[in-house]
């Protein structure tokens, strides 16, 4: 037990080593320092995931944190099947992230910072995920988020790096809010933090209802519908998705460990610890699987017509993340963690490679100005060709196995809303496949389309930057094959590993159907390739003409199904309005996108109004006392 | 009244017979040293007598020398040690003369700490106006001019809001018979009250009170004062003279049972929201740092009464972890604040802090833990403290507080954030960062609230234990 | 004897008058003169309600008031002169360099 604290708390030193030595001792060496650290925590997470494979789970406590009357709060570690998926996946990616920085980070002035945020963001990660109740959970929770926040704002001399920062921070708000209050409300109810004597407990809470704000709600639904505001927020789903995108302003392998593999994640992964609290309401699971289908559908077609490297990434991850809740709302946790940890492995390597694409075309994100790199970088070419064939879902490959899951059990569960989460699924498969081709054709297909300076510096990128790309290609490959199903004859490991946790939810059809479902989402993933393959290889005009046909469809696709005008037409600006006309009356006319600036504009006006009041002058101050005192006494009176 | 009922009072004599001898010292010889370490000494002592007071002592009916009193008497004590020690060095060369600095601290220190063991109208009263007198002298101390203007209005303030309070207590005298605490409460139960001049009072007592903490809205006054007055005074003004008031409310409170009265608690739920939202939104665009700390702390105060608000054995420890907790932060943040002062003026420009991080890596880190900690970031005795009073909110059924708790919160944390980010960011222009060095017993202190400030973010429990010991007998 | 209500009255009318003239004027010092006012309404009703509660307590605490109004007083002086050298004035609306 004892040596598994070392988890989490190597990054930690790691990071206090760079903070306190990075800028005098230590310079540009500082990736030693965080590589080995991470590294060390990647030896130790494996021995302890070789423990629990035989069936070893640890849940103990190291203190007591707080305590109050007959209430315990201790910092502790719960390593079980579901903690051991995501210390591997959450190491794995950080040690492999940590040695690609090395190449990519090299010579950036906050060389020393970078690292030891990364190696706190990795701590404050594995907090999370070996976390034992819900307190040390929430510490885990709000401190990624702050790393995340940091990180975006890496190179906060860019304006839209420390904007996409502060947008990120506060939807995450929004979130967070909710997520605080469920949190309470745990507490109010069990009288406790840990996970399992509330898990052991949840039974009690079947057909209790709360008087919430004057509303009587059934108690289990409150609760997981408050937990998943935290989770919308997190893993960036519908309504809360609009930061994520933006958030591709930080470095490129912030985009991969935090905005692909592990922070975004977290969403899910709490969703699947919480299993029993969910699996409690009906309609809580419903919402869950409605909102992760339509994020997964919706992302997907922005996806389609973005021209940003990185963007058309994100969309796909907001979109696999949408496919991860879509499993959990059906019941099929062990899916969904499923699919997480194979999505880490080839959305990580997508965004390394990305990040390498970059490195060569000198910063540039178009993939109009980009074409034929095939030659050039034939590593960066064969590594994100196989993670984009994992992400299609072509058979044998990780992504395959996990998807294929998700939409067995969709169809064939008990869920209400199976079949339909399950049809759009499909169609989303359909349109993964689409998007990223067009990437890969796009960019190291044909000809070049750049400036010639730009195809001068065309050049693979170091070793130390493609050796990452490899292995995590590995990943991409064989992460899948854990949880081959019994259907081609493998063992469905995964799933019957996570049973202790998560359950296992039976697919109730025939070997027929089970063939027919997987036929599908394999011919669509293929004839999204093929038309791809068909627009972008073929005839070089055919995708023009096609935006030229539906001009309408491609404009509220490029546009992003005018998310972030709705947010301002319905949100923004009756709130300025509010705020110019009934508030202070005047004003600068500015007009911020997105509801995330609505709000904190008109608490901005506020704030300033209120300033107003604060004139410096001693009767002025007076008078608000006496008013205040008389107040005061009116309400004592009056109540 | 014998000697052997003076022996609990001995750590306030001490505080009061060293200013004695301060006062008398410098008409014989001035020296700078002598009055700053016996002033440390002083306090030093008077803490470890602290320790000699057994079990529970009423002293007349005046003063009660309890667990809970001697507690929030080491806390000021604390506290004002650690302001000694950092405006030893803040002050040279701002003034000539600085001896009487001390003098008045020390008086300042009694007065609160009286505060806290009072039971009785008159030795509120008394405590209240030899703590407010000191600080209209130490916070226009070294008189440049916008000392003077914060005295002023500090002045003028402060002795309207006395009047107040001193009408409270009148009719509440007029009405319950008695100046004591403990028998007010038979008091209003007796026959033939006045219900509406019973509130009046109460409600006048609370404006008095409210102005002292700094709550929406008396709060009027904080920013001027916390920016004008020297930084360690600021410290001063922002710890000592809440503690010893907040102490003083929490007890007349549970003495005369508060929650008897709905509309009165319905008037203190209204000054802890207007509190929060007033103090987080006029700090949200403010652009003097130790105004936003003044804006913060009128948050602050909201929140602790949010806590004070719940019933319940969690009312005491969470308001007392939370003072602790704010004890600490500000002490450090306004003790960073302090040691980076020029003489010419304080560093108080958001800009001065730009880069800091370049400069003086263990001082912006000292910082930053600070922030974190105002902001209630886990690991902090900030996030602990939160959690108490949300948990003793929540367990009151006190919902809508707690959510405007919540979003109150989220708004702070920007502020917060901002000034970090600013910490990190690179060098601006300006003179603060060339201090050439720092003084080493202020670089101490700060070091030492930072091992604090986190080892009860880390490891709460034996403060936890120390409030539980001190509430049961409360 | 007089009915305590009236003493009860006279005393808000006085408070209210202070109240009033602290709000009023800018004066430093007739706002300073204004609080004694107010203090000293206090003082009446808490001399009343002694005399007619028949206990000492409220006296002394006059006492205590007087004393501190003179305390209050000397320091208040001390910091209004340092302002008239400071700015040539005892108005106290032109003592606002801080604000917002």
């Amino acid at each position: 037990m004892d040596s598994y604290l070392l988890i989490p708390f190597l990054p930690l030193a790691a990071f206090f080593i760079n903070i306190i030595f990075g800028r005098t001792l230590i310079k540009d060496k500082a990736h030693w320092v965080s590589i080995l650290a991470v590294f060390g925590s990647w030896v130790v997470s494996m021995m302890a995931v070789a423990e629990v494979l035989q069936g070893k789970t640890v849940n103990a406590d190291l203190y007591t944190w707080i305590t109050s009357g007959g209430f315990k709060v201790s910092v502790g570690f719960l390593i079980d099947q579901l903690t051991s998926v995501m210390l591997v996946v959450v190491t794995t990616c950080s040690t492999l992230i940590h040695i690609y920085s090395a190449g990519y980070m090299h010579g950036d002035k906050g060389y020393y910072r970078f690292f030891s945020y990364l190696s706190l963001f990795t701590f404050s990660m594995l907090m999370l995920v070996t976390a034992n109740n819900f307190l040390q959970l929430y510490f885990g929770w709000e401190a990624v988020g702050l790393c995340s926040y940091f990180l975006i704002g890496f190179w906060y001399e860019k304006k839209s790096a420390s904007d996409a920062g502060k947008k990120a921070f506060i939807v995450n708000r929004f979130g967070d809010f909710g997520f605080g209050i469920g949190v309470i409300m745990i507490f109010l109810t069990f009288g406790t933090l840990h996970y399992i004597p509330i898990f052991g407990a949840v039974n009690g809470m079947v057909g209790q209802t709360v008087d919430f704000l004057g509303m009587q709600v059934d108690l289990p639904t409150l609760i997981a519908l408050l937990l998943f505001c935290g989770a919308v927020g997190k893993s960036a789903q519908i309504p809360l998705h609009v930061w994520l995108p933006d958030a591709m302003e930080g470095p490129t392998p912030v985009s991969a460990l935090i905005h692909a593999a592990t922070m975004v994640t977290a969403g899910v992964f709490m969703v699947a610890r919480c299993n029993p609290i969910f699996s409690l309401s009906p309609v809580a699971m419903d919402v869950v699987a409605i909102v992760g289908a339509v994020t997964a559908l919706f992302a997907a077609t922005i996806g389609l017509v973005q021209n940003d490297i990185k963007r058309i990434i994100a969309y796909s991850t907001v979109s696999q993340l949408g496919y991860m809740f879509l499993a959990c709302g059906v019941g099929a946790y062990g899916a969904g963690i499923f699919h997480l940890y194979t999505h880490a492995f080839f959305k990580a390597l997508l965004f390394l490679c990305a990040g390498s694409v970059m490195h060569a075309m000198a910063g540039e994100l178009d993939l109009q100005k980009m074409g034929g790199l095939k030659k050039y970088m034939p590593w960066t070419y064969l590594t994100m060709f196989v993670a984009s064939l994992s992400i299609a879902g072509v058979p044998g490959l990780a992504g395959f196995f996990s998807k294929d899951e998700i939409l067995w059990l969709a169809y064939s569960g008990p869920s209400p809303v199976g079949k339909l989460v399950w049809a759009i699924g499909t169609i989303v498969a359909f349109l993964t496949a689409f998007y990223s081709f067009r990437l890969i054709f796009l960019t190291f297909h044909g000809k070049f389309r750049g400036s010639h300076e730009q195809e001068h510096h065309l050049h693979e990128s170091p070793k130390v930057m493609t050796i990452p790309l490899m292995i995590l290609c590995v990943g991409a490959i064989a992460s899948g094959w854990v949880g081959i199903p019994s259907l081609l004859g493998g063992g469905a490991h995964f799933t019957e590993f996570m049973k202790p946790v998560l359950g296992h939810l039976e697919g109730h059809g025939t070997h027929a159907e089970e063939w027919m479902v997987m036929a599908i989402s394999v011919v669509a993933g293929l004839s999204g390739i093929g038309l791809a393959a068909f627009v972008y290889l073929r005839e070089g005009d055919l995708a023009a003409t096609v935006t030229q046909k539906f001009r309408f469809v491609h404009q509220v696709l490029w546009n992003k199904y005018y998310v972030d005008e709705l947010y301002d037409f319905i949100i923004v600006r009756p709130t300025i309005w509010i705020a110019k006309n009934v508030i202070v009356g005047v004003t600068d006319g500015k007009i911020i996108e997105g509801i995330v600036n609505g709000v904190p504009e008109l608490i901005g006006r506020f704030s300033l109004w209120l300033r107003s009041i604060q004139t410096g002058m001693v009767h002025q101050y007076a008078a608000v006392m006496a008013i205040g005192a008389f107040v005061v006494i009116a309400m004592v009176l009056l109540w | 009244m014998t000697l052997n009922d003076l022996a609990p009072l001995i750590p306030l004599m001490v505080i009061a017979v060293s200013s004695v001898i301060i006062m008398l010292g410098i008409a014989f010889y001035r020296s700078r040293a002598f009055s700053g370490l016996l002033t440390l000494a002083g306090i030093a002592v008077a803490f470890i007598t602290l320790f000699g007071v057994q079990g529970t002592r009423q002293v007349t009916s005046l003063l009660i020398l309890d667990d809970y009193a001697l507690f929030y008497i080491g806390l000021i004590l604390a506290a004002s040690f650690v302001v000694a020690l950092l405006s030893s060095d803040y002050l040279e060369g701002r003034r000539e003369n600085i001896e009487e600095f001390y003098i008045l601290l020390l008086l300042s220190t009694l007065g609160s700490s009286v505060l806290a063991a009072s039971t009785h109208f008159v030795s509120f009263f008394i405590g209240l106006e030899i703590l407010s007198v000191s600080l209209y002298a130490l916070i226009a101390y070294t008189r440049n001019e916008l000392n003077i203007e914060a005295g002023v209005k500090y002045l003028v303030l402060a002795a309207a809001s006395s009047a107040f309070l001193l009408f409270g207590i009148a009719l509440l005298y007029g009405e319950t018979g008695t100046m004591e605490f403990s028998r007010m409460s038979s008091g209003i139960s007796a026959q033939g009250i006045n219900k509406g001049m019973l509130l009046t009072g109460f409600a006048l007592v609370l404006t008095g009170v409210g102005f002292k903490l700094a709550v929406a809205p008396f709060h009027m006054w904080t920013p001027d004062v916390y920016e004008g007055a020297p930084a360690p005074v600021t410290a001063f003004v922002a710890t000592v003279s809440k503690g010893g008031v907040f102490a003083l409310l929490l007890r007349y409170f549970i003495q005369v049972d508060m929650h008897a009265y709905p509309s009165l608690f319905g008037a203190v739920a209204f000054i802890a929201v207007a509190s929060m939202f007033a103090g987080n939104l006029l700090a949200l665009l403010q652009k003097n740092i130790k105004r936003i700390l003044a804006y913060s702390s009128i948050a602050h105060l909201g929140y602790l009464l949010v806590a004070f608000l719940a019933g319940g054995v969690m009312r005491v420890t969470a308001v007392t972890f939370y003072l602790v907790a704010y004890f600490i932060t500000t002490l450090g943040a306004f003790g960073v604040v302090t040691m980076l002062s020029g003489k010419e003026r304080d560093a108080d420009a958001v800009e001065d802090y730009q880069g800091l991080f370049r400069h003086r890596p263990w001082l912006a880190l000292i910082f930053s833990a600070m922030l974190f900690s105002l902001a209630g970031i886990p690991l902090t005795a900030g996030f602990i403290g939160k959690f108490y009073i949300v948990a003793a909110g929540a367990g009151s059924a006190l919902w809508l507080l707690v959510i405007m708790l919540v979003i109150n919160s989220a708004i702070g944390l920007y502020y917060y954030l901002r000034i970090i980010v600013v910490l990190y960011a690179q060098p601006g222009h300006s003179e603060v960062s060339a201090v050439s060095s720092l003084p080493l017993t202020g670089s101490l202190v700060l070091v030492l609230l930072t091992v604090l400030l986190l080892w009860l973010g880390v490891y709460p429990e034996p403060l936890i234990e120390m409030i539980h010991r001190m509430t049961m007998r409360f | 004897m007089i009915p305590l209500h009236w003493y009860l009255w006279l005393s808000a009318v006085v408070f209210m008058v202070g109240v009033a003239g602290f709000l009023m004027r800018r004066n430093i010092i007739i706002m300073f003169m204004s609080i004694e006012l107010m203090l000293n309404a206090v003082n009446i009703s808490l001399v009343s309600f002694s005399r007619y509660l028949d206990d000492m307590r409220g006296q002394i605490l006059v006492f205590f008031i007087i004393a501190v109004a003179a305390a209050e007083a000397a320091i208040g002086l001390g910091i209004i002169i340092a302002l008239f050298r400071n700015k040539v004035t005892a108005h106290v609306d032109e003592a606002n360099e801080m604000k917002g």
